[in-house]
């Protein structure tokens, strides 16, 4: 009961927020860029409550740990993508912060409004997310990228594109990995959304040291630097989130 | 004015700097995903590269349809001529 409580919690706070509270912000006279912050805050704090919510009514346990480290300016936060919530957790623990987020969102009536005011970035095309998100941390946001592209099936290794190791080096002055498991798994890529878990899961997030960058962004150009430091963000994050992920590629056919 | 050889010497140069591409490789006819292995992230750096040697603000999408290298040339060409 409570799980179907939550996502109708959460689908009735999205579309108030959608329809009623965006629609609202898009009216009041305000620069561009003080109405995204605003914006950002407002899903934040809204995903923030949603979290405790959960907790409270009792449909899942969670534990967070090194929050303080999180919301810093210019800080890119990369965090691997096992269930359906990681976001949730994430912008709602960051502060006040931007993220790349599926471009299908742009064109959902419910999340477009939500989606364009607060600024977030569309994950596609590779241009546009690479420029985007650089853009958002030269300009003092967090910024929350899932390297893995999309959620991934717990056990399998870890995969990620390269777009948010060429970002880091672009444009962020900190990058942070968040290492996520859940147990039991649940609302992963695979299994239906309705589908309740044997027990209460419980989230486990940690946020891990700064990635030092200085030795990558020295001596190669950026396409070989990107590969290097993916190459190493792959190993970090293999050795520290055992729950994993799943695979995908680089399979892109034009140029661009 | 820049010729087509101009054109390909310069990313020959190009790929060679970024990607370690050596120049025999860098054919006209050379798929620039599939023989050079130049991703969707890469093209990114590349296109940065491209504004920067022929002074144009171009945006990505003129470089949608590029396959190989000697499309490429051809866009590079139209911008230089524009």
């Amino acid at each position: 009961m409570g799980t179907a409580a939550s996502f109708t919690l959460f689908g009735l706070v999205g579309m108030i927020l959608g329809v009623v509270a965006f629609p609202l912000l898009r009216l009041v006279p305000l620069p561009a860029g003080r109405r995204a912050q605003i914006g950002r805050v407002l899903v934040s704090s809204c995903f923030h409550s949603f979290i405790e919510f959960m907790r409270r009514i009792g449909v899942l346990t969670y534990e967070f740990r090194g929050t303080d480290g999180l919301g810093r300016r210019g800080q890119l936060v990369l965090a691997n993508h096992p269930s359906l919530i990681d976001v949730v957790f994430l912008i709602g623990f960051s502060g006040e912060p931007g993220c790349v987020v599926k471009r299908a969102l742009w064109g959902n009536p419910f999340t477009a409004g939500v989606v364009s005011t607060a600024g977030y970035v569309p994950n596609a095309p590779t241009d546009a997310m690479i420029e985007g998100a650089s853009a958002a941390l030269e300009a003092g946001q967090t910024v929350i990228m899932f390297p893995e592209g999309t959620r991934t099936t717990p056990g399998q290794p870890i995969r990620f594109h390269r777009g948010a190791a060429s970002v880091a080096l672009r444009a962020a002055r900190f990058v942070t990995p968040v290492y996520i498991t859940v147990q039991p798994t649940t609302l992963t890529k695979d299994t239906a959304w309705y589908r309740i878990p044997p027990r209460r899961p419980h989230w486990c997030l940690v946020v891990g040291e700064d990635i030092e960058l200085t030795a990558f962004r020295e001596g190669h150009p950026l396409p070989i630097a990107s590969r290097a430091l993916n190459d190493y963000l792959i190993g970090h994050f293999r050795t520290r989130s055992p729950g994993g992920a799943g695979v995908s590629g680089d399979r892109p056919r034009s140029l661009v | 004015m820049m010729t087509r050889e101009d054109i390909l010497a310069q990313i020959r140069g190009v790929l060679a700097d970024l990607f370690e591409i050596d120049p025999s490789r860098v054919t006209l006819d050379a798929n620039l995903n599939t023989d050079l292995e130049i991703d969707s992230i890469d093209a990114v750096d590349l296109i940065d590269r491209i504004r920067r040697f022929t002074g144009k603000k171009v945006s990505g999408e003129a470089f949608r349809s590029v396959l190989t290298v000697g499309d490429l040339v051809g866009v590079i060409e139209r911008l230089v001529s524009e």
